[in-house]
């Protein structure tokens, strides 16, 4: 029927009118039974949050970023990761490298926007609620405060258990506290997010160095265990002179712990490419010490980060690459290093390096003042490794699990292929949901749990997808750039972080990298495409012809009684949030 | 991201009888969240003429005066001369008619009403070719496309007819093209043409269809985009009939917009060519013009 008569009808009802006049509307005709598709509502998996060690739920992160919705987007975040001011600065970001928005120009910076969001959260103790399930009575032995021990502390904190967190450091935070360096990862921060584990009731116990013996006794006290050492013994190079170099990994403690070092001056040489290496020979050039790191394969075959490798040059690190070490010897006040020139010879295939063979007979001799090594770690005791023997230890993506009275989990450097953070928290993650799995529904019923809290297709864990949360919904097939509109986003270039100059700094050893300010947050989360999820753009229901898609409650709905299914709506979404789907 | 700012009131109903996809429904739909409630549409012979409903049924919710095909012109004249007299300075009259209607057979009472620069909206919306007796090639269907009377190898070798330009013309107060992939500035551009009372104003909408195009319903607005985007179909204004302003430059080979429509599926490398080279021309032409007013 009509809604209201304007003037003109009301005014043209009093004169007679010799032409036929409709009364009515064509609400009459249900339309919607010429349909042979179906639109729906559809929210998909975004690449970047299926790259992403720990899941987050990151096309939705930068969403409520966009919208200045900082507290929800800190409630998302700590759904999957208790760290984000810790990752937005150290994680190598994979999610970066799996982003959409590279088919238009760049990837979205999602580790600056991640780390605003974390340090927004210290700084402006933004107030955010956590899904907590009650006390279930059962206690959890943690051993090392590492990332991997205190996300098993957090996850299973949050699944109703409580947890005793044993250090053998004077402080917790592993890694993070006491290898990478301040101008990565400043105390003030890994402080910060470790208060928030420690805000839940997680008892940290430091300075307590835990034991096959003191494991044995506390078995009466713990209904499990999870183990996260990491690695605590550097390797060795089995060359002559060997004693004589300086372990890098010790170096980097005394930076962090100690805060002064003085050498001085004069050259160093750095063995190794990795992680560490590259951290010892920028702490180094931060003492005034020349730095020349040796490697034995490619610069591009290095175990470390690129970005920090190019940084490292960029600040004077000087890179000798396919140079293998073959012995130290003393001279006077000086040591001297040879070297083997080396040559690739193929490629291996499962990392895609570089394997290289000695390049002739002729070695080179590198006279230095002081020589580290940092050529990688591995775990100090065997305990601290899921037994052998044990047929019974099933091997996760992120943990180790031995179902014995009582269960044990291996997390962390001790057991993930890729050594990173964000990598350790998964395993903490991973843990807290086999343990409780385990606990209610027994070993056959792991499997199968897991699977449905991927991310995608994993390996990525929800920890919301597991509580049940919205996410549960979300469908896992994965939006490529071919399922984007792009008519609907304009090139704009990544917004960079102001970093500060090394030669500019008061202090060499203050953070390098400066956190997005408000406006760059604004300016770069717009440039997210939010891969799969709705963010209310309202397209659907703005070019929609029949008028059929409806908006109650912030809630956008087809009217099946009308829509014809033409598929526009899911065509012009620029996100590939909605679908069709065939009727039956 | 752009994000879309559209007004939320509607002034159509569902139940309509368009096909699945029209783009005419969907011109229509933004046209009246510019033009209101005191509008009242004349509408000749043609799509609208059916999805406005049969009788007694109405798709929309403002008054509309259905008419003969060659007619829109005269009758919307005759429609504001009626209201004139009954002191209604108000209401806008919005002649609303298909490209057959307007390019072919309607041309004169158009052309008749915009010299006497009477009072109203006219509005083509173009689907290119007589859809509502299925298929028949109007002087608005582009050069290359088949429909029913240009079928097979017969394909139409004539190019678009350039209404606007005819318009122009005339000296008409505002003529301006609108494509509903863009439905902000079509809006702006309604907005626009309803607050400037006292001449003509006419309205050229790019509409895409489904059913006469041969392309799938839901690359509706899509391909329609694609016309503004390939510069087949741009965006301008011209004031009084010589002030020229651009509002979209596009930067895609028309082969995009050919290539995923059955229509056009015939034609082979050499005719998509030459099709380029028509619209890179037109293109030329028109920032001549744009060029003309800045020189001043
Ligand atoms: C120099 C360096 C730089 C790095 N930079 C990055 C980076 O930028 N980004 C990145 O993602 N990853 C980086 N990594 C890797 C990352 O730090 C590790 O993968 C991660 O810290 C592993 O976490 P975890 O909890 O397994 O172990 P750890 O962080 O090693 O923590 C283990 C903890 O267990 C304690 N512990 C050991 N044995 C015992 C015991 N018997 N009893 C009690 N406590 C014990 C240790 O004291 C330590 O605190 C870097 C690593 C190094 C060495
Ligand atoms: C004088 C006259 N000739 C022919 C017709 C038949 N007829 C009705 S609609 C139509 C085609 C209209 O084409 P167009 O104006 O382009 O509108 P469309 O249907 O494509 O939307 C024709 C030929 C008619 N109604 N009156
Ligand atoms: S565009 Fe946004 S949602 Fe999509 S992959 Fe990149 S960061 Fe994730
Ligand atoms: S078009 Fe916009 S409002 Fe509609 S589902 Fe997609 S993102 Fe959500
Ligand atoms: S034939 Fe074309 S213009 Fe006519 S109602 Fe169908 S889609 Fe719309
Ligand atoms: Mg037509």
């Amino acid at each position: 029927m009509w809604e209201s008569m304007t003037t003109e009808q009301n005014f043209a009802e009093k004169i007679p009118l010799f032409i036929s006049r409709s009364n009515m509307s064509t609400e009459l005709n249900k339309t919607g039974s010429w349909r042979f598709v179906r639109p729906i509502y559809d929210e998909k998996t975004a690449p970047c949050s299926a790259a992403c060690p720990a899941g987050e739920d990151i096309a939705r992160i930068e969403m409520l970023s966009s919208q200045g919705r900082y507290r929800e987007a800190l409630e998302t975040i700590l759904l999957e990761n208790p760290f984000p001011a810790i990752c937005g600065r150290v994680c190598f970001h994979t999610c970066e490298t799996a982003c959409n928005r590279s088919g238009l120009d760049e990837p979205i910076a999602i580790h600056g926007i991640e780390r605003f969001i974390g340090d927004a959260a210290v700084r402006d103790n933004l107030t955010f609620s956590l899904e907590r399930l009650p006390d279930n009575g059962k206690k959890i032995c943690i051993v090392g405060a590492g990332p991997s021990g205190l996300a098993a502390a957090y996850f299973s904190t949050r699944l109703g258990y409580s947890c005793d967190v044993f250090e053998a450091g004077a402080e917790p935070g592993g890694i993070l506290r006491w290898g990478i360096p301040r101008y990565r990862l400043p105390d003030a921060v890994v402080n910060a997010e470790v208060q928030r584990i420690k805000n839940l009731g997680v008892k940290i116990i430091c300075n307590t160095r835990a034991t096959q013996n003191f494991l044995e006794e506390a078995k009466d006290r713990y209904h499990a265990f999870f183990i996260g050492c990491g690695h605590g013994r550097s390797l060795k190079m089995n060359i002559p002179g060997e004693n004589m170099a300086l372990d890098g990994l010790d170096f980097l403690n005394r930076m962090r712990t100690e805060k002064t070092e003085s050498l001085n001056n004069g050259t160093a040489a750095v063995i190794g490419g990795g992680n560490t290496a590259i951290d010892v020979a920028r702490s180094l050039v931060r003492l005034g010490v020349k730095a020349i790191l040796a490697y034995r394969r490619r610069k591009q075959d290095m175990p470390a980060f690129q970005y920090e490798v190019e940084t490292a040059v960029k600040e004077g690190v000087k890179v000798m690459e396919l140079f293998s070490p073959s012995s130290i010897a003393q001279d006077g006040g000086e040591y001297i290093l040879t070297l083997q020139p080396m040559k690739p010879s193929g490629m291996e295939t499962d990392t895609g390096r570089a394997r290289v063979v000695p390049d002739g007979e002729t070695t080179q001799e590198l006279r230095v003042q002081r020589i580290f090594t940092a050529i990688g770690a591995e775990p100090s005791e065997p305990w601290q490794l899921p037994s052998k023997e044990n047929a019974e230890t099933v091997y996760l993506s992120h943990c180790a699990f031995m179902a014995n009275n009582p269960p044990f989990l291996f997390g962390g450097d001790l057991t993930n292929p890729t050594k990173s953070v964000a990598d350790a928290i998964a395993s903490g993650k991973q843990s807290a949901i086999v343990l409780d799995t385990f606990f209610k529904k027994g070993m056959n019923a792991i499997a199968d749990r897991l699977n449905s809290c991927l991310v995608g297709n994993g390996p990525a864990l929800s920890m919301e997808r597991y509580l049940d949360g919205k996410r549960s919904n979300r469908n896992p097939d994965m939006v490529s750039y071919e399922n984007i509109n792009v008519d609907y986003f304009s090139p704009a270039p990544r917004i960079k972080a102001e970093s500060h100059a090394l030669d500019k700094q008061v202090n060499p050893f203050d953070e390098i990298e400066t956190t997005f300010t408000i406006r760059q947050v604004m300016e770069e989360t717009r440039r997210c495409f939010n891969c799969g999820i709705c963010n209310a753009c309202d397209n659907c229901r703005i070019f929609c012809p029949e008028i059929a898609v409806d908006l109650q409650d912030a809630q956008r709905r087809i009217n099946l009684d009308y829509c014809k299914g033409c598929g526009i709506c899911v065509v012009e979404c620029p996100r590939n949030a909605m679908a069709l789907e065939e009727e039956v | 991201m752009t994000q879309l700012n559209i007004p939320d009131s509607e002034y159509m109903y569902s139940g309509h009888v368009g096909c699945p996809g029209c783009g005419a429904a969907i011109a229509m739909k933004f046209a009246l969240k510019a033009l209101g409630e005191k509008t009242i549409m004349v509408i000749p012979a043609c799509c609208w003429g059916v999805i406005a409903g049969p009788y007694p049924q109405s798709s929309l919710k403002v008054p509309i005066l259905q008419t003969a095909f060659a007619t829109a012109g005269a009758a919307a004249s005759g429609l504001k001369a009626a209201l004139d007299m009954k002191g209604d300075t108000e209401t806008t009259v919005v002649a609303w008619a298909g490209d057959g209607g307007t390019f072919d057979i309607g041309i004169q009472a158009l052309s008749g009403a915009v010299e006497r620069n009477e009072d109203f909206i006219y509005v083509c919306y173009d689907n290119e070719a007589y859809m509502n007796t299925g298929v028949q090639r109007s002087s608005a269907t582009p050069f290359g496309a088949r429909t029913t009377t240009t079928p097979g190898k017969g394909w139409k070798k004539n190019r678009k007819k350039n209404m606007v330009e005819i318009l122009a013309a005339h000296r008409i107060p505002y003529a301006a093209t609108a494509n509903i992939a863009f439905p902000e500035d079509l809006i702006q551009k309604f907005v626009k043409a309803r607050q400037m009372k006292g001449g003509t104003r006419f309205l050229h909408v790019f509409a895409s269809c489904p059913t006469g195009w041969r392309i799938p319903s839901e690359m509706s607005v899509k391909i329609a985009r694609l016309a503004v985007q390939s510069n087949i179909f741009p965006l301008y204004e011209v004031k009084d009939g010589i002030d020229y302003t651009l509002n979209y430059k596009g930067d895609r080979p028309v082969m995009d917009y050919l290539k995923i429509q059955g229509r056009f599926k015939h034609l082979n490398h050499k005719d998509i060519e030459q099709i380029q080279s028509m619209v890179d021309e037109d293109w030329k032409l028109l920032l001549r013009k744009m060029n003309h007013n800045q020189r001043g």
